[in-house]
Parts: C-alpha cells; sequence; structure tokens
C-alpha cells in the first residue's frame, strides 16, 4: 500500500493508523509520511479526524481511546514506547502548537519561564541559561523588547503574541517536527498572515519539518508542499499541493476547492439601484462604559467608544458587506441598527424615519421591517423550543395569522430554507449547524422583512457548509427581493457576495465602495493589509455555481 | 437536501432513570402512599394513650413499642408522615415562587431593582439559616404557620439568586437578542423563553431544600418552636422520647430513622436531577 519510493528516509512515517473512541472509528487505515525539511497539509472539516491522527502521533489521545497502525518517527514506534521515553520525545523531538494558544498558556507563570520550561526539562540547562535562551526565542519569533516581554504574563499578550510565544516553546528544543493544529484560525486574518510568514520563515532558515492541520485550504496552499485531504476519518486524497488543487480527483476535494470563499461570484455585481437609501446611518458613535462593576460603574471616566462617527447608506434592493476584524465595531453596528444598543450620538434612519425615537406601534412595525440573522447557530436558537415552534412564534405573536396557520407558514419557510419536514419537531441541539442557521434564516424572514442583516452568519460552519448557506441567502434575495446586510471578518466571502463594502477599523469606516474596486485596488493601507492577507487559492477562472444544496 | 439529520452536540440520550432515581423515587413514593393511607395502614390511633402500656418495648402488638403515655410509636410514625410530607411541600413552594419571580425580573432587568434585592441577599447571607429563622419564630411566636413563613422569608434569596445568575447568562445569548429583534414584549420573553431555560437547577436546588425544610421542621418540632405537641411530628417526638432515652430508646430512634430516609429519598432525587441537568437533558 504504501509503494512510495523515496530516496531519503522520511521523518515520519504513519502508516494504516486507526484510532477509534469505544465503538466509533475516528481515523482509519490513514497512512502518509513526511521527509525531513518539509510542511505537510492536513486539510478537512470538523470531525473529519486530523486533529486525532496529530494527537495520535503526539500520543496526547484520551485513555479511552484505542490507537493501531504505526507511527515511525526516525525509524522509531511511537505508538510502542513507554511513558517516560514519550516525555522524551514530546517536546524534544516533537513540538506542537494549538489552535487556542491562550487555553495552552499557564496563566499564573511569566511567558519567559513558559518557554524556557522544555529547555530546562529536555536539554539538562540551567535556569538563568534557560531564560536566556528564551528571550533569543521570543526575538526569533517577532516579538518586540523580547527581555521586557519575557518577564509578562500571558493576558498582557495579544492573541498573535501568544501563538508566537507557543511557537518559542515549541522550537525551543530545535525539534525535527513542528505539528501545528489549527495555529491560526483564533486569530485575525492580518495576525494570521504575520504567523504564517513566520512558521515560513521558521522552515526556510532551519529546515524544520512542520504538519499543518486547517479547515482552510487557502493556508495549506499558501504554506504547504503537499496536502492531505481527510474527511469522516479518512485520506481521501494525497499529493503535492499544485496537483491536488487544479486536478483534484476526489469529488470531496473538488467541492471543497469550489467551496473556498471567494472561488466564485454569487452574480449579485449587477449596477445597485440608485433610489432613495432603505436606511442610513447618520455620524453614529456608540460608548461603552468600561469596567462595568456589580454597582454598574458610576463616573468611570476611560469609557470604550466602540463605533466613532460612522456613515453608511443601504439602498433598497442592494447588498452591502460590512468586513473588519475582531473589535472593529461591525457587531455593534448591528445591534444599533436592531436597537439592541443605544447610541450615544448620531441616527439610524429607515426611509427618513429616525430608528431611535420609535415606539409602541411604530416600533412593531420596524420589527417587522428589520430582521437579523445571528452568529451562533446553536445559541441563537432556543434550546428548548422545536424549529417549527421557533419559526411560527413571530407569526402568531404578531398576529398575522392565528396559532394553527402560523404553523402552516412556518412548513413552508422551512421548505423555503431546505430543511426536511422530518426535522420539523426537532430541538435546535438535534441539528447540524448548518442546518440550525437555516432555521435562524427562516424565523428572520417569517416576518417578510425588507431589511436583513446577517453577522457573521457563517462563521461558526464548515466550508462546504458556508457555501451552502451563501448560496441560499443568495437565492432567497431574489426571490423575495430583499436588501441585504452583510457582516463577516472574510474579505473574501463578502467580495464575492455584495455589491459594496465598507471596511471597519476600530470603529470607524477607513474604506468604502464599490466591492470589486475595493478588493482589487485597495486605497486605505489597513484595507491593503487586508487584502494582502487573504490566504487565497491560486485563481481559478470562472466555475459554474454548482446546483448543490 | 443532501445532508442526512445528524445527530450532533449532544450524546446519545442519556437515561432519565439512573439507579440513584430509582432508589430516590422508591423511598419517596413509599412515604407518600404512607402518608395518604396512614389511617389504614395504622394500627392504632395516634393519640390514643393507653396508661397500663406505656414505655413497652417493641413487640408484635406494638412494632415500634410505645411512649411515655403508652402511645403507639408506629402509628404514630406513620401519620407524623402528612405532617413532614406537607411541611416540605409547603416550606418549599413559597420561597421557590417568589424567589424566581424575583430572580427573574431582577437578573433580566438589572439596574437598581436588582442592587436593592442582592443587598437583601447578602444580608440574609450574613446570619446562618437556622439562627435567622429561630429569630423569625422567636418574633412571631412558634407554630407551623409562623415557621413556614419564617421559611419563606428566608428562603426565597436562594433561589433568587440562583435564578439571577441564570438569568444573567441566558439575556446575552442569542436567542433572547432574537426574540427582541423580533419585537416579542418582554413579559413574553421573560416567560416563554427565559424562564423555561433557567428553571432546570432550580428544581434540582428545590428538592435538596426539601431536605433542609424536612430537617429544619423536624428540629424546630424538637426545639418547641415548630409543630406543637400532643400533634405527631417526627421532631416533636423525639423531643418527647429524650427524657426516656436511656429506658426507652424506641421513642426516639423510630421517627429519627424515618426523618433520614425522607430527607435521603429528596438529598437522591436532587442528586439525579442535578446530574440530568449536567448532562443538559431537556423536557
Amino acid at each position: 500500500m504504501s509503494g512510495l519510493e523515496t530516496s531519503k528516509p522520511p521523518l515520519l512515517e504513519v502508516k494504516d493508523l486507526s484510532v477509534s473512541f469505544g465503538g466509533f472509528a475516528a481515523v482509519k487505515n490513514v497512512s502518509f509520511t513526511l521527509q525531513p525539511g518539509e510542511i505537510l497539509g492536513i486539510v478537512g472539516e470538523s470531525g473529519s479526524g486530523k486533529s486525532v491522527t496529530c494527537r495520535a502521533v503526539m500520543r496526547l489521545l484520551a485513555a479511552t481511546a484505542r490507537a493501531e497502525g504505526t507511527v515511525a518517527l526516525d525509524g522509531r514506534d511511537l505508538l510502542t514506547l513507554s511513558e517516560d521515553e514519550l516525555c522524551a520525545v514530546r517536546g524534544r523531538d516533537i513540538g506542537m502548537i494549538f489552535q487556542n494558544p491562550a487555553s495552552h498558556l499557564d496563566p499564573l507563570r511569566r511567558i519567559g519561564q513558559q518557554v524556557a520550561a522544555p529547555m530546562i526539562r529536555h536539554l539538562g540547562i540551567g535556569k538563568r541559561e534557560g531564560l536566556q535562551r528564551a528571550v533569543k526565542l521570543l526575538e526569533d519569533v517577532g516579538i518586540y523588547e523580547p527581555e521586557k516581554r519575557a518577564r509578562s504574563y500571558p493576558h498582557e499578550f495579544s492573541g498573535g503574541m501568544k501563538q508566537r510565544a507557543m511557537i518559542a516553546a515549541a522550537i525551543g528544543c530545535q525539534p525535527k517536527l513542528l505539528i501545528a493544529d489549527e495555529p491560526t484560525t483564533a486569530l485575525d486574518v492580518t495576525v494570521q498572515a504575520r504567523i504564517l510568514e513566520l512558521l515560513k520563515e521558521l522552515n526556510r532558515k532551519t529546515g524544520l519539518a512542520m504538519i499543518l492541520i486547517s479547515h482552510d485550504l487557502g493556508v495549506v496552499a499558501d504554506i504547504c508542499s503537499r496536502v492531505v485531504v481527510m474527511r469522516n476519518g479518512e485520506v481521501v486524497e494525497q499529493g503535492p499541493i499544485d496537483d491536488v488543487i487544479n486536478r483534484p480527483r476526489h469529488p470531496y476535494t473538488r467541492l471543497l476547492i469550489e467551496s473556498q470563499p471567494g472561488r466564485k461570484s454569487y452574480g449579485t455585481a449587477g449596477g445597485p439601484d440608485r433610489g432613495t437609501p432603505l436606511l442610513s446611518v447618520e455620524n453614529l458613535s456608540v460608548t461603552f462604559p468600561a469596567g462595568q462593576g456589580l454597582l454598574g460603574g458610576f463616573g468611570s471616566s476611560n469609557s470604550f467608544r466602540a463605533l466613532d462617527g460612522v456613515d453608511l447608506e443601504i439602498n433598497t434592493g442592494e447588498t452591502v458587506g460590512i468586513v473588519g476584524e475582531s473589535g472593529s465595531g461591525k457587531s455593534t453596528l448591528a445591534r444599533s441598527i436592531i436597537r439592541l444598543n443605544t447610541p450615544s450620538g448620531g441616527a439610524i434612519r429607515l426611509d427618513g424615519q429616525d430608528v431611535g425615537a420609535l415606539g409602541g406601534e411604530a416600533l412593531t412595525a420596524f420589527r417587522r421591517r428589520v430582521q437579523m440573522v445571528f452568529q451562533n447557530p446553536y445559541d441563537s436558537l432556543n434550546p428548548r423550543m422545536t424549529i417549527a415552534e421557533a419559526v411560527a412564534e413571530p407569526i402568531w405573536r404578531h398576529g398575522i395569522a392565528d396559532r394553527k396557520a402560523a404553523r402552516k407558514e412556518a412548513d413552508a419557510l422551512l421548505e423555503m430554507v431546505e430543511l426536511p419536514s422530518s426535522l420539523r419537531d426537532r430541538k435546535p441541539q438535534q441539528l447540524s449547524g448548518g442546518q440550525c442557521q437555516r432555521v435562524g434564516l427562516a424565523r428572520a424572514l417569517a416576518l417578510k422583512p425588507q431589511l436583513l442583516i446577517a453577522d457573521e452568519i457563517t462563521s461558526a460552519l464548515d466550508v462546504t457548509t458556508q457555501a451552502q448557506i451563501l448560496e441560499l441567502l443568495v437565492r432567497l434575495q431574489r426571490e423575495r427581493s430583499l436588501t441585504l446586510l452583510y457582516i463577516s471578518h472574510d474579505l473574501a466571502v463578502v467580495s464575492s457576495l455584495c455589491q459594496r463594502v465598507y471596511v471597519f477599523k476600530a470603529g470607524r469606516v477607513v474604506e468604502q465602495g464599490v466591492a470589486r474596486q475595493v478588493l482589487s485596488a485597495p486605497r486605505d493601507p489597513y484595507t491593503q493589509a487586508l487584502v494582502g492577507a487573504l490566504a487565497r487559492l491560486p485563481s481559478a477562472g470562472t466555475i459554474p455555481l454548482h446546483n448543490r444544496s | 437536501m443532501a445532508d442526512s439529520p445528524i445527530l450532533v452536540q449532544t450524546a446519545p440520550p442519556a437515561r432519565i432513570i439512573t439507579p440513584t432515581m430509582l432508589i430516590a423515587l422508591v423511598i419517596l413514593g413509599g412515604w407518600l402512599v404512607t402518608a395518604l393511607a396512614a389511617s389504614a395502614i395504622a394500627p392504632y390511633d395516634p393519640d390514643a394513650i393507653d396508661i397500663m402500656n406505656m414505655l413497652s418495648p417493641p413487640s408484635a402488638a406494638h412494632w415500634f413499642g410505645t411512649d411515655q403515655v403508652g402511645r403507639d410509636v408506629f402509628s404514630r410514625v406513620l401519620f407524623a408522615s402528612r405532617v413532614d410530607l406537607l411541611l416540605c411541600v409547603v416550606g418549599v413552594l413559597p420561597p421557590l415562587l417568589i424567589g424566581t419571580t424575583i430572580g427573574l425580573l431582577s437578573g433580566y432587568f438589572g439596574g437598581v431593582v436588582d442592587n436593592v434585592f442582592m443587598r437583601i441577599y447578602d444580608l440574609t447571607v450574613a446570619f446562618p439559616f437556622f439562627v435567622l429563622v429561630l429569630a423569625i419564630v422567636g418574633v412571631l411566636g412558634p407554630g407551623l404557620l409562623n415557621f413556614i413563613l419564617a421559611l419563606t422569608l428566608v428562603g426565597w434569596v436562594s433561589y433568587a439568586r440562583l435564578v439571577r445568575a441564570q438569568v444573567l447568562t441566558i439575556r446575552e445569548s442569542e436567542y433572547i437578542q432574537a426574540a427582541k429583534c423580533l419585537g416579542y414584549q418582554p413579559a413574553t420573553i421573560l416567560s416563554h423563553h427565559v424562564l423555561p431555560n433557567a428553571v432546570g437547577p432550580v428544581i434540582a436546588y428545590a428538592v435538596s431544600d426539601a431536605v433542609l425544610v424536612m430537617l429544619a421542621g423536624a428540629s424546630f418540632g424538637f426545639l418547641g418552636m415548630g409543630a406543637q405537641p400532643p400533634l405527631a411530628e417526627w421532631g416533636v417526638m423525639i423531643a418527647d422520647g429524650q427524657a426516656f432515652v436511656q429506658q426507652a430508646w424506641w421513642i426516639c430512634l423510630f421517627p429519627g430513622l424515618a426523618a433520614i430516609s425522607l430527607g435521603l429519598g429528596f438529598a437522591l432525587l436532587g442528586d439525579g436531577l442535578g446530574l440530568l441537568q449536567r448532562k443538559g437533558v431537556t423536557a
């Protein structure tokens, strides 16, 4: 089965690895090899077994897991090593970095100590020398003022700096292999680009072999030379990155590539109607008092400005995108529009009416015209209600129909979002994330709104599900002539979906314009960084909209 | 539709009836039947005095023996279960209802009301539970009714605090924001979206609170502050028997065992419910 003829012996050889938890096989007969100095990508969606595979390599699996097969590092089978021998391998020969750097750093120990710990443990050097080396490592991974920073605690570091510190700790003993499990998923795109650059540089300079696990084919294509595509615990395809991306053999790989945001345009890029703006936001500011204590935090002078003089317009029938990193104020804007926040200055007008002044009947009418779909598929549905109830509730509560007619209406809505009728009486926990997000869409559309706000509705979903939801959204928009405000951190999604985009940074609009222009010729330095940070697959020409849902 | 219905997140539905729950239900069910059918099961009138047979040890005629005035201990234990079981319900329900309502409102709306209630909470928990109840009963005067009143005055704060904590997390969840966005009235949101998701831990707590109430009832009966003699109540019976415990251990032992078993039943039920709660079994 492994007919790989290589001149050099592989650094890591995984052969027929199977991992099962109880009766459930998480990984089935996975085989791959890694040459010294190579960067191998493992791609797959959640539940595909990519993380379990790498944890099996490190022998970090739970006690209930059973691993079979061979995992040979330089010819030594790791699966048969004793716990003592393993401890000598972990951290010494293999380093590992994780998705969420915050939860893998000890909050009570200084960064320098944590970076030095594996070296003191494995290389038998003294504390003083360990710390000196730690400072050097922190410098190597691009942390400014390393001596000062080594004395900081993790909470004083940003997400990107924590991940850099994790990398420093992992490479301290000069391991032969670095396993990076979704190292950039929790980070903003511009930070992600810098971390990937750092990994590439480490590989170039020291010849460190890496396994990069990611759900994002773009990231993998950016830095890996070979890729393994996994699905449901099996390897569906592996090979050099260019071959896999340009000539995918397995239908799933093809689907994965097509689902990459930005690979296709959803055909909404027609000229926007230049009518009167449906919604206009004028000089909007929102401030939050900082450090709200139990007593309400009166009199605190240092308040946090989430939005700072934002102007925005949405015309009827238009699709407008808002892009920004976490903390840029984009969700605050959405919440202000639907009146979940009180603005501290400026105005939001719908058809010229000040939204903030609405009350009573007028407010109810406003609620029917503007609806929102939320980010978290599970959290946005009441766990105690069946999905049909959840969709029917707004209809009868608004007195549009009685409860029975509302149920019928809900059935029609669920059908519209392509949910099979057999799911009607399920509760959210019994559905997949994508299905829950469809329910959220159906509920928002139950009141037949004019303006739909979608706040990061696909960010919690796998990439193929994301593509399906986006297609659904585009179809609904066309059929129901919706005006859409689409909020996302992902510039690629926004530019493929929207006609116009606004780029947010630190509560301000830094750039706005026609989506294509912003993406192809960004003017603001921040937008340029965002566009540059897009880890995209090589352009694919035109791929027809596939009719899958 | 391509994706098949997949079960995610939750493991296979947890068994509702665990062995612990089964034992709890058997004990509680047994006491409920006993309380309802006390007059049918009891061989004697619980208050019938028989001076000739006073302080007689357990025998075929008197299974649990007789007390200092010759009353049948077995019959009295059976009849006392009515009082103690009722006490659990009456002692738990008022604080539960009041506390839940206050917790809901203060957690959801916050602000001044919340602050006032939370300061009352702080004041209340600054005193040991029994001491405070004892002080209130002392002021109001002994008796079952005053005991329950005192229990309510002290007990609601725990429920309010528990519900408030639940509500604080629930009100930030996206389904509550969605409900606001859909234009539901605050009363609707509270009763249909917040409350159903907040009551789980409250129910589990109420059951374990029943243990506390029952023990408090027995203790206050013992101290002469709750149920008054000659009413058959386990605590009163133990108090009555303590002077004779050297010669007649049975007067105190059997009511004590009864109280322990009922307490155990409630405690196990509370445990079981709490476990289900953590496993995320809904409905």
